[in-house]
């Protein structure tokens, strides 16, 4: 859930639960202690009176009129009217309450007329004596007061019936309202400058580098203005760093390469001024001066990659056709030696990243696969689409028919310069192919792995987290239009 | 090849590299001039004194690109650029902006030399006017090629192609309707050998693709065929027609 919506709610509910929670108590101690003063003036002189009644009555009619009477105000609800005689049995033989019953007996002991209040337990007993001079002794047990029914609403009902009414509702509704604007302000203060923090956190990483946090924030004077601070500081110096990387980068290609190229004007100059004997030695010169010059690129490939200058160009696109092009190359490339570069399985695989750098990766691999594939077999690429975890992605596996490699050197062939034991044979690999591979992959999310097939041969699969925010279906749809609307596409001018 | 050394302008912050490379290019056949700052670079450009420039996209003043937008602006003279090697987007936002080619940096010499032979092979064409094996104009939908003053009009409104972007039309158009192999296309219109990985083929027919814009259905007139390479999408069958 949202920040915002959740210290909203929390606060709010916090608001209401503590409110309710202080009605509740004053409800329960001073109200309380007011209705049971309230209730004993009520009470207690009527009790007195029926005592006397129900004594007068059970002594001159009977005990059948007495149950008659007793019933008639028994159907007050919840109201239970007693009577014992002397030896503690009650007259009509109903089961009584066990607080009752100890009142009952503690009466019994006194004399004369005594009555005896219980307000928490709500019951009101008087010993009676009837004018034979047997005692007795009247009961009336009230029901006790509901906490809830009467007090809440008392404080906001309008009639002071006790009873909820229209007007106490939109009093109560008023309440949590303005308990809800209030809390909905206080939650928008607190949450709206970490959102404007993570926008700018965010355009930081999509290389925004001139990103700072504005002044509406900072002046705040809180631990998030602070915060803010402490961001625009750190961007400062991430901007610096960057910049001064992609100089750095810039101009050690640039000094890297200058003399490279001198050396192979040089070069050009002396073949054309050498003897017969000396173009092998010379050949020998350029072909160093080539290796030279691809492992600086290489490096510069590398090291753009790590520290992220290489991925100013993001873009979406579909990696199918990517590595249909690449196949197409390399199968103009493999054809020399008889074999053939072979792609199927999906197409239409949109990924976001920079292009450039991942052709080069599945380049990278594409190419050694044709390099160690025997003479005369294929290399099998092939896409497919997983959903791993929910997160779909596309698998590029690259499949040769080689000698395959020793298990247990596998998982060093993406360390950058491990030289595997075929690499006497192949002097222009420069042992950074597949770590710039890999590298490229996981800074777009993905991986990169290998493994010895099964029946042969060396496979490696790339991963890459495809595109999904817009869908990945079909980047447009083909609306073709039919040749008759346009019959005369070519004429004679 | 004509005996008198033909022009060309180097604008390159490498004096001893410019040095070598005049040094290199004179028995071929071409007379260096030399500067090293892009500024200088586009006043000695536009002073149509060379038949070629090569342009450095390291410049320590203004980038190379700036150079090119600059003398694109008022002159189309065939220009090579010299890339940083392995930086794609230099070279695609080069052909993009109008060089005729391009050559990473460092460079064999002979592959340099072949290069300026083939660009200026191409605009000998230009320069020299018609080509008599075709004489009139070709059309295909709403375009009309004229081959003697080398012009593309769509609807009669003129569009301003780079001489490898004419001669890319023109092939394309030729075989309307069929496919033209990349390879083919790399050896007939750069005049030169094709080589895998390399994509500069790909992005003329882009440039080509966005300067002619959609064609009358709405559909890309330029198909990229997968794994074979172009093809000029025909809507009638009568193909491209002369006249």
């Amino acid at each position: 859930m949202r920040l915002h919506i959740k210290v909203f709610l929390w606060f709010w509910l916090g608001v209401v639960v503590v409110s309710g929670t202080l009605i509740g108590l004053t409800e329960l101690t001073h109200s309380r202690a007011q209705d049971d003063r309230l209730w004993q003036e009520k009470y207690g002189p009527r009790v007195d009176l029926w005592a006397r009644q129900e004594t007068h009555i059970l002594r001159t009619q009977g005990s059948a009129v007495l149950e008659e009477y007793v019933g008639s105000f028994q159907a007050d609800p919840g109201v239970l009217n007693y009577m014992f005689d002397a030896s503690g049995h009650e007259v009509f033989d109903r089961e009584a309450p066990k607080p009752v019953l100890s009142i009952v007996n503690a009466l019994m002991q006194s004399s004369g007329w005594t009555q005896h209040v219980d307000p928490v337990e709500r019951i009101i007993a008087e010993r009676a004596i009837d004018a034979n001079g047997t005692p007795y002794v009247v009961v009336v047990d009230f029901p006790e007061p509901s906490v809830l029914s009467r007090p809440l609403f008392e404080l906001l009902s309008a009639d002071f019936s006790g009873r909820p009414t229209r007007a106490s509702a939109v009093r109560l509704a008023a309440v949590i309202g303005v308990a809800g604007i209030f809390c909905f302000v206080l939650a928008r203060h607190i949450a709206s400058p970490i959102d404007r923090l993570r926008l700018a956190t965010k355009k930081i990483a999509h290389e925004q580098l001139g990103t700072r946090i504005d002044r509406d924030v900072l002046n705040r004077g809180d631990e998030l203005a602070d915060l803010g601070r402490d961001f625009n500081g750190m961007a400062d110096r991430i901007e610096t760093l960057v910049t001064a990387q992609r100089h750095l980068l810039a101009d050690v290609s640039h000094a890297l390469r200058s003399p490279l190229a001198r050396l192979n004007v040089a070069l050009g100059l002396a073949r054309r001024h050498s003897g017969p004997g000396v173009a092998e030695h010379l050949d020998r010169i350029e072909l160093e001066t080539e290796r030279l010059n691809t492992l600086i690129g290489q490096l510069l490939t590398m090291a753009r990659v790590d520290s992220g200058v290489g991925l100013e160009r993001w873009s979406v696109f579909d990696v199918g056709t990517l590595v249909d092009e690449v196949a197409t190359d390399a199968d103009y490339e493999a054809r020399a030696r008889g074999c053939v570069v072979a792609v199927s399985g999906e197409r239409n695989c949109l990924v976001s990243g920079a292009a450039d750098l991942i052709r080069s990766a599945v380049e990278n691999v594409v190419r050694n696969a044709v390099r160690h594939t025997a003479d005369g077999t294929s290399v099998d690429i092939s896409l497919e689409r997983r959903a791993a975890a929910g997160r779909p992605s596309v698998v590029i596996s690259v499949r040769d028919h080689g000698p395959g490699v020793a298990d247990k050197i596998v998982p060093r062939l993406f360390v950058p310069f491990f030289r595997g034991p075929h690499a006497d044979n192949n002097q222009n690999g420069t042992g950074l192919g597949l770590a710039i591979t890999r590298r490229v992959f996981e800074v777009h999310g993905g991986t990169a792995t290998a493994a010895n097939a099964d029946g042969g041969g060396f496979v490696v699969s790339l991963e890459l987290p495809l595109y999904v925010e817009g869908g990945v279906g079909q980047p447009h749809s083909d609306t073709r239009s039919t040749p008759e609307e346009h019959g005369n596409a070519i004429t004679a001018a | 090849m004509t005996s008198a050394p033909r022009h060309l302008l180097v604008v390159d912050d490498d004096t001893e590299l410019c040095q070598l490379l005049s040094e290199y290019l004179l028995p071929e056949g071409y007379d260096v001039e030399s500067v090293h700052s892009g500024v200088e670079g586009v006043e000695r450009a536009l002073s149509g004194d060379h038949a070629l420039v090569v342009l450095d996209v390291m410049l320590p003043d203004v980038r190379g690109f700036e150079v090119l937008r600059q003398l694109r602006a008022h002159s189309r003279m065939p220009v090579l650029m010299l890339t940083a090697r392995g930086n794609e987007q230099d070279r695609i936002l080069g052909l993009e902006m109008g060089a005729d080619d391009y050559l990473p940096k460092p460079f064999n010499p002979r592959e340099l030399c072949a290069r300026i032979e083939a660009i200026l092979r191409r605009s000998g064409n230009e320069r020299g006017a018609i080509d008599l094996r075709i004489p009139g104009d070709l059309v295909v939908d709403d375009i009309s090629i004229n081959k003697a003053s080398r012009l593309v009009r769509r609807r009669g409104e003129t569009i301003e192609l780079t001489t490898v972007e004419f001669d890319l039309l023109e092939a394309l158009v030729r075989n309307a309707g069929s496919a033209i192999a990349r390879d083919e296309l790399v050896r007939t219109v750069l005049n030169r050998p094709f080589s895998p990985f390399d994509r500069s083929i790909d992005t003329h027919v882009s440039n080509l693709r966005r300067k002619l814009g959609p064609g009358p259905d709405g559909l890309d007139r330029i198909k990229s065929l997968r794994g074979v390479g172009y093809q000029y999408t025909l809507r009638h069958p009568s193909g491209a027609q002369e006249k």
